[in-house]
């Protein structure tokens, strides 16, 4: 083991022992029948793959030192975060990568640049060592949390449905429709990250001051940090998912208010014919 | 027509069948007169929902021409169009909350900002013309049955006072003597109004023209009593 400034480097022995780990939960699996050691297996190597990747990726970042090449990366995560928001709300209207994509973008943005440049005080601004980890954590967060908001306003709509039908037929806004849902679904969102600031330092380490402290940083910094990004992450993932929710959430209803329930979304193919509307 | 009050013409509905498209409403034309009811009956897939939902701007995709008191629909505009065209699902709906919630539900909307919330003193007394004396106003609505459900779901619309109301089957849930309150109900609301009724049961003691929905077309069958 080589220890430089306080950091315990991690060799390849080490790195080959902690699959040995994997590989005793994949026999347990094959054992009990679990049928999960081929998803595993594929998670394992997909790890050493991606993390290797992004330690190289991010060294060479940092090497170039461009705010272009920083620019990009972000905008890169936030294409590849909205793409996972779309796979985890399949029942979400078509069209809603655009407003992941803004939403995003919104939150990364501002959230990101709020820490880096108002707290953190980074010189330069786009010091890749400060932006881009943020960033991912920012974009993360927000992105389980606008994912989960999006799940969750469609799938409430739908179950009010109903309800909406007979609301709109009293002279309803698709907004007076809608509204408990959404505020449903932003609360919804909102949880897990106001549960994770409730439990956090009491049950569990969080996750950056974890890395801080093994990588040799004084506690009280590394909590401080902490803070910082733990409300940031708040704030971003609220903010996410109100933009997020409030720009798709008219999607369900037709441009003059109409709740597009199930059955009429699958007639809409019906229509094609051009036939006009009223 | 002189009187007219609803004016449809010309009404088609397109809808994606098993076998290719179906054309469920295909030329559709109706009048309704001030002081009529109207019942529409017709085999089950026939489109009458179609058509009610039509008739109140809720059904993306239809064309045609629809007029109210000789204004167009676009004149009027959606909204507008759907508090004085007022439609009634089948399927009774109840909103959070309880009856007395349920019934004012209508003016916590922005298209009712301007108008007069009816005070209890109504909500119990338009509840008791529909035999549902028994009902308190704090009653929680997931408490009512499916009958008297849909009695709540029918007064809540009648006290928004629309030109046209739109029923789909809104005896479907009652038993005769609900039925009967509602019938005398529906009746004096056409007095100043028009009812749409989608029915298919016997005759109700309501006069009415009856309209027969096939083909995508309405087709006259007489009157009852």
């Amino acid at each position: 083991m080589t220890e430089t400034a306080g950091v315990v480097a991690i060799g390849w022995p080490q790195l080959v022992l902690s699959a040995g780990f994997m590989v005793l939960v994949g026999i347990i699996s094959i054992r009990l029948s679990l049928g999960i050691e081929k998803d595993l297996a594929i998670a394992t190597v997909r790890t050493y793959l991606q993390l290797f990747l992004l330690g190289l990726t991010l060294r060479w970042v940092f090497g170039v030192d461009s705010p272009w090449l920083v620019l990009a990366l972000m905008l890169l995560m936030i294409v590849m975060a909205a793409r996972t928001i779309l796979k985890r709300a399949p029942d979400a209207p078509p069209g809603i990568f655009g407003s992941s994509v803004i939403s995003m973008g919104l939150t990364g943005f501002i959230v990101t640049f709020a820490v880096t440049g108002l707290v953190v005080q980074v010189e330069p601004w786009y010091r890749a060592q400060y932006v881009i980890p943020i960033a991912g954590m920012v974009l993360g967060n927000s992105m389980t949390g606008i994912a989960l908001a999006l799940e969750r306003v469609f799938a409430d709509l739908d179950g009010r449905a109903e309800e909406l039908v007979a609301l709109v037929a009293l002279g309803a806004t698709p907004w007076e429709a809608a509204s408990p849902s959404v505020r449903k679904a932003i609360s919804a969102a909102l949880i897990p990250t106001i549960n994770s600031m409730a439990a956090a330092g009491i049950v569990f380490i969080p996750g950056m001051m974890t890395g801080q402290i093994l990588a040799g940083a004084d506690p009280l910094a590394a909590s401080a940090y902490q803070i910082v990004v733990m409300l940031m992450v708040a704030a971003a993932t609220a903010i996410g998912s109100v933009v997020a929710v409030m720009l798709t959430f008219r999607r369900r209803f037709s441009p003059d208010g109409v709740y597009l329930e199930k059955g009429i979304r699958d007639d809409e193919h019906a229509l094609a014919d051009g036939s006009g509307s009223i | 027509m002189s009187g007219t009050l609803l004016e449809a013409r010309d009404l088609r509905f397109v809808r994606r069948g098993d076998a290719g498209p179906l054309k469920v409403l295909d030329g559709a034309r109706l009048t309704v007169a001030r002081g009529e009811v109207v019942d529409i009956s017709g085999p089950s897939g026939a489109g009458k929902t179609t058509l009610l939902r039509a008739l109140a701007l809720m059904q993306p995709g239809v064309s045609g021409e629809l007029l109210l008191g000789g204004r167009s629909a676009a004149e009027v505009g959606p909204r507008e169009w759907r508090v004085r065209v007022a439609l009634l699902p089948q399927k009774p709906v109840v909103f959070p909350g309880d009856v007395r919630a349920n019934l004012r539900a209508p003016w916590q909307l922005k298209v009712r900002a301007d108008e007069r919330v009816p005070d209890d003193d109504e909500l119990r007394a338009a509840l008791d013309r529909v035999g549902l004396a028994e009902v308190a106003l704090d009653r929680e609505a997931v408490r009512l049955s499916v009958g008297q459900a849909a009695r709540v779901a029918l007064v809540r619309v009648m006290l928004t006072a629309p030109d046209v109301l739109l029923l789909d089957e809104p005896d479907a849930a009652l038993d005769a003597d609900s039925a009967e309150q509602v019938a005398q109900l529906t009746a004096k609301f056409a007095k100043d109004g028009a009812v749409v009724r989608v029915r298919h049961q016997r005759p109700d003691g309501v006069h009415a023209r009856r309209l027969r929905l096939s083909a995508g077309r309405l087709h006259g069958v007489g009157d009852s009593d």
